[in-house]
């Protein structure tokens, strides 16, 4: 090869070198460069939670409340699988579960009333149900104990519930989830149980968790109706073991699910409330 | 599990949205302050001349009570025999203290139970009666327009518009799990029934979380939440005969609440 043969080649390749190099400091730029900054407030998020993912989960919620579980002697209609929503919700979303529940429990008492015994603010219940579990998640236990103290004392503000026998209808789950709250070693085993996904004590935990976010449901459901139709301590106390029952059955199923989806939603990497807890 | 969301046609179809959410709250807060059966008789009457002109079927009603009807009969049989009555109708046995019977079928009891059971029957037809009139995006946008948080009617909205998709999603999901051998139809078996619902729900909530996130950079790639004055697809006005409903509620709920502190509408 000629010395102007070498020279030509070398003039086409620096010009294709300046361009990459170029380009790398572009790059560069733009890597190094500052985030672009937000002109606006961030109100897609909801007490830590996208508003996208409370959506999603009031669809689901909507989407439950369709499919019938439990026929329901001498309540409303059924209980639906929505029940299990409920149960779950705090541990998924955290305190933004009460909004999810409630925007999901208002489309799904007008598309199926069956579900809801306390007629229009039949809402509210799976609202509290959600909300007690989800402070409890994020360990604001001193609002989910005032909560709970607040749904147990409704139940006895009720003159009704002063009759005999009356104080045993929020014992069995509503004490336990107020022992849950209250108690620091049980409340940060249960946490630190679900937030590890421990394999061996997680399944307990979330049990505990679904026990908390249902007895809030559950009793606000009962003073609702109380309040509405004046139902004496002939109708609660001889039922009372038909619906620790159903409540136990309802609790272990969200059991069930709530492992499923926990261990699922960490596993595929999805947004978890319990991730936003980590950091 | 087909989920219809569209309102009948009606001649109450085209109140505002607000207008019916206000007469709701009314007939609500009425029914729960009177427990006197005659006074609740005269509300379900209005409700249901109200239902019929709204040209509801009444198919609906029946199916409706239905659902409801075990606890009407046990809100009736628990009022008759327990609630503390003074005018004495029938002796059924001696009294019995340990469960609370007096032995005697008091008038007090059969009318209050009456009145318990009216009101249960006004409070799950009263709903329905407003909703099936109103086409949801335009309940939501009544909700909006009455000052409820847009996030949390945006959340609402989106539920709505995303029903098809996860019950799409719901159906592959049961089939899919059919095909591994999964009954969904587990004729009456309570266990079987469990697990079926459980290897569907754990999917279903694990897919649509996925959604979730494409629909997070949407909103966030459209700038939700950016402050800016919000416009509407649909748009609501009151017209005259909303301003009559409205103003007909609210006199209805102060005379309701004066006629209560006057000591009437109870038993």
């Amino acid at each position: 090869m000629t010395d102007s043969q070498q020279s030509e080649q070398s003039e086409k390749i620096e010009p294709v070198e300046q361009e990459a190099q170029q380009e790398t400091q572009k790059e560069n730029e733009i890597m190094t460069a500052a985030a672009p900054v937000r002109t606006y407030k961030a109100k897609g998020r909801v007490f830590g939670m996208s508003v996208a993912v409370l959506a999603i989960w009031a669809a689901l919620y909507i989407v439950a409340s369709a499919i019938p579980a439990l026929p329901v002697p001498g309540m409303a209609g059924m209980i639906t699988i929505n029940a299990i929503m409920t149960a779950i919700s705090g541990m998924v979303l955290g305190p933004a579960a009460a909004i999810a529940n409630a925007a999901g429990g208002i489309v799904s008492m007008i598309l199926f009333p069956y579900g809801f015994s306390a007629g229009p603010l039949g809402f509210l219940t799976v609202t509290m149900g959600g909300l007690v579990a989800g402070l409890l998640m994020a360990n604001k236990w001193v609002l989910a104990a005032i909560a709970e103290v607040l749904i147990i004392g409704s139940w006895f503000i009720n003159p009704q519930s002063w009759q005999t026998g009356m104080w045993l209808v929020p014992l069995p789950y509503s004490a336990i989830a107020l022992l849950v709250i209250v108690i620091k070693p049980v409340r940060d085993w249960v946490r630190k149980s679900i937030l590890t996904q421990n394999k061996v004590w997680m399944w307990p935990a979330v049990f505990l968790m679904c026990t908390v976010g249902h007895a809030a449901e559950f009793l606000t459901t009962n003073t609702m109706v109380n309040w509405m139709f004046n139902l004496s301590w002939q109708y609660w106390v001889p039922t009372l073991p038909y619906w620790i029952l159903v409540d136990t059955v309802v609790i272990l199923a969200s059991s069930l699910v709530g492992v499923g989806v926990m261990i699922g939603l960490k596993k595929a990497r999805l947004p978890l409330f319990t991730e936003s807890l980590d950091k | 599990m087909n989920i219809d969301l569209k309102a009948h046609s009606s001649p109450l179809r085209s109140l505002d949205g607000r207008t019916k959410l206000t007469a709701l709250a009314v007939i609500f807060i009425l029914v729960l302050l009177f427990s006197h059966p005659v006074y609740i008789v005269a509300l379900l009457a209005f409700v249901l001349v109200i239902w019929f002109i709204a040209r509801l079927p009444s198919k609906m009603l029946k199916d409706l009570m239905n659902y409801f009807w075990m606890i009407a009969v046990i809100i009736l049989v628990v009022q008759i025999f327990f609630y503390p009555g003074t005018t004495n109708l029938l002796k059924i046995s001696k009294p019995l203290p340990a469960i609370g019977f007096s032995g005697f079928i008091t008038l007090e009891g059969i009318a209050f139970g009456i009145a318990m059971v009216l009101r249960l029957v006004v409070i799950m037809i009263v709903a329905p009666l407003m909703v099936m009139t109103t086409p949801l995006p335009e309940l939501m946008l009544a909700l909006v327009k009455l000052k409820v948080p847009y996030r949390f009617a945006f959340i609402m909205t989106t539920a709505l518009s995303l029903l098809p998709s996860i019950q799409n999603r719901a159906s592959i999901i049961q089939q899919a799990q059919l095909c591994r051998g999964i009954s969904y139809d587990s004729g009456g078996n309570f266990i079987g029934k469990l697990k079926a619902s459980v290897s569907l729900m754990i999917p279903l909530i694990l897919g649509a979380f996925r959604d979730s996130q494409t629909l997070e950079v949407a909103m966030n790639s459209r700038a939700f939440g950016a402050p800016i004055k919000r416009t509407f697809l649909l748009d609501s006005h009151f017209t005259t005969a909303d301003f009559i409903i409205i103003a007909v509620s609210m006199v209805a709920l102060i005379g309701g609440i004066v006629l209560r502190i006057l000591g009437f509408g109870t038993y």
